[in-house]
């Protein structure tokens, strides 16, 4: 089948750079570019100053950005703040204005894709269908891992897709939910906050036993923190602790142990099951080595699917090692560099 | 790690009021003040009381407690923002320990975000 895959970046993997003041946002756009991208990704709420207004300077100076670096807008990452209040939740009409708000401001800087996060409403999206119709832009439901494809969870919003007949919403696979070992930082960070390594030795050998057998999928529940801990606890991390308490574990070794259940492997045949729905991809990822490989996730394995899988579109590199190392203000770039060159590789190879 | 670069090396001072110090919000967005559910200032081991910490974001001061309502006033990733504690006198000319934990609720977390930063610096 024929395909057409695309290299991004999301600018989410430059954070600590932002932050810190190395790369302000055009900077960020031309690390982008030079390392490969022809896509960018945007999570407008941490780079644009003056969100969630979009003034005529700014939108100027956007698309001026696009064409300097030879690029386009690829994706835009919302956050619908339904809780912006203490003392309630927003109702569903001010949930669905605030999703009308993203869906222009993406369609004002050139994006045709939205993201969404898991924890917005089925009926918000369902709401908002008619808005990113009339802006065409598509609402991109992250499957962000412990969430995955060909599950309970992800059935809940096909029901609403073959009930609405709509085009404007699909997935956004993020590369998390392909992980088959857990991510090297995560343990050389674990191991210097002081785990013990034959704790770190009973976690890694439960992951590996878990892509053995196969993950138990997520259920498809309104009550996230409850499907997450069903999950949670149907993959073993209760015999996983006890094991870690018996072993004496300390703080580090516990906290290692549930961060493992973060990361999920699933079949890459998932992505050729719902190719139709799937518009955009998160490829995330944790730690490229010196050979640009991906050290937790088998990248060329994953891409083949989406070759096979005959996929149009993006491929957004999302570097989240940050949160595991000290200091990423500078590695973050190099980071993101070796993963589209990975990536390159993975897609002509 | 966000929180290596949490604090500003350069922003401690005695104020009329007590003392501040300026902090960035370790968290991947810019944020209103509303989902600010705490900040926990600690200096050589006195905690402060919440009552008397006030945060400074684009030019408006507010407390802890109105900043629950603040919606249109956000304090921008990777920007400063001024944290001024109530104490009179301020704080002994020398050397000090700091120890802030901010407490931050993104609407899509099951969890609150909670996190610290931690520096010595000299009044």
């Amino acid at each position: 089948m024929s395909y057409d895959i695309k290299k991004s970046v999301s600018l989410y993997s430059y954070q600590e750079a932002y932050f810190t003041g190395k790369l302000d946002l055009e900077g960020c756009i031309r690390e982008a570019s030079k390392a490969g991208a022809t896509g960018i990704e945007l999570l407008a709420e941490q780079m644009v100053d003056e969100f969630p207004v979009i003034t005529p300077e700014f939108k100027a100076k956007w698309f001026k950005w696009m064409e300097k670096y030879g690029t386009e807008p690829s994706c835009m990452d919302a956050f619908l703040e339904n809780h912006i209040y203490d003392n309630r939740v927003c109702t569903l009409r001010e949930q669905i204005e605030n999703m009308r708000r993203d869906i222009e401001i993406a369609h004002t800087l050139g994006f045709k894709v939205l993201r969404t996060l898991v924890s917005t409403p089925m009926e918000v999206i369902e709401g908002s269908l008619p808005i990113a119709e009339a802006f065409d832009v598509k609402i991109g439901l992250e499957v962000h891992s412990p969430f995955s494809l060909n599950s309970g969870w992800s059935e809940g919003y096909m029901e609403m897709i073959r009930r609405t007949g709509t085009k404007y919403f699909g997935f956004i696979p993020d590369f998390g939910i392909f992980c088959n070992k857990i991510p090297t930082e995560l343990t050389n960070q674990a191991l210097k906050n002081g785990a013990h390594p034959e704790c770190v030795e009973l976690v890694q050998q439960a992951f590996k036993n878990r892509c053995e057998k196969g993950f138990v999928k997520i259920r498809y529940d309104k009550n996230l923190g409850a499907a997450n801990m069903d999950y949670r606890m149907a993959n073993g991390q209760g015999e996983l602790m006890a094991a870690i308490k018996k072993a004496g574990g300390n703080d580090a070794d516990f906290g290692y142990a549930g961060a493992s259940f973060a990361y999920t492997w699933n079949d890459p045949q998932d992505i050729i099951d719902n190719i139709d729905y799937i518009f955009h991809t998160h490829a995330k990822c944790y730690h490229i080595n010196e050979d640009y490989e991906e050290t937790c996730i088998p990248m060329q394995q994953v891409v083949d699917a989406y070759k096979k899988a005959g996929y149009h579109g993006y491929l957004s590199t999302e570097w989240e090692g940050a949160e595991m190392v000290e200091d990423a203000s500078e590695s973050c770039i190099e980071q993101v560099h070796r993963h589209q060159e990975c990536m390159r590789r993975c897609i002509e190879g | 790690m966000l929180e290596t670069h949490m604090l500003n090396p350069d922003g401690y001072k005695n104020t009329d009021q007590g003392f501040a110090f300026q902090m960035r919000v370790p968290y991947y967005r810019g944020i209103t003040l509303s989902i600010i559910r705490n900040i926990q200032v600690t200096v050589d081991g006195v905690e402060y009381p919440r009552e008397t910490v006030t945060i400074t974001v684009n030019g408006e001061t507010f407390t802890l407690e109105e900043a629950r309502t603040v919606i249109s006033n956000r304090w921008l990733f990777g920007q400063f923002g001024e944290i001024g504690v109530k104490k009179e006198g301020g704080l002994a000319p020398g050397q000090h320990d700091l120890s802030v934990t901010i407490t931050v609720a993104p609407s899509y977390m099951p969890m609150q975000l909670v996190k610290t930063g931690r520096a010595q610096f000299t009044i």
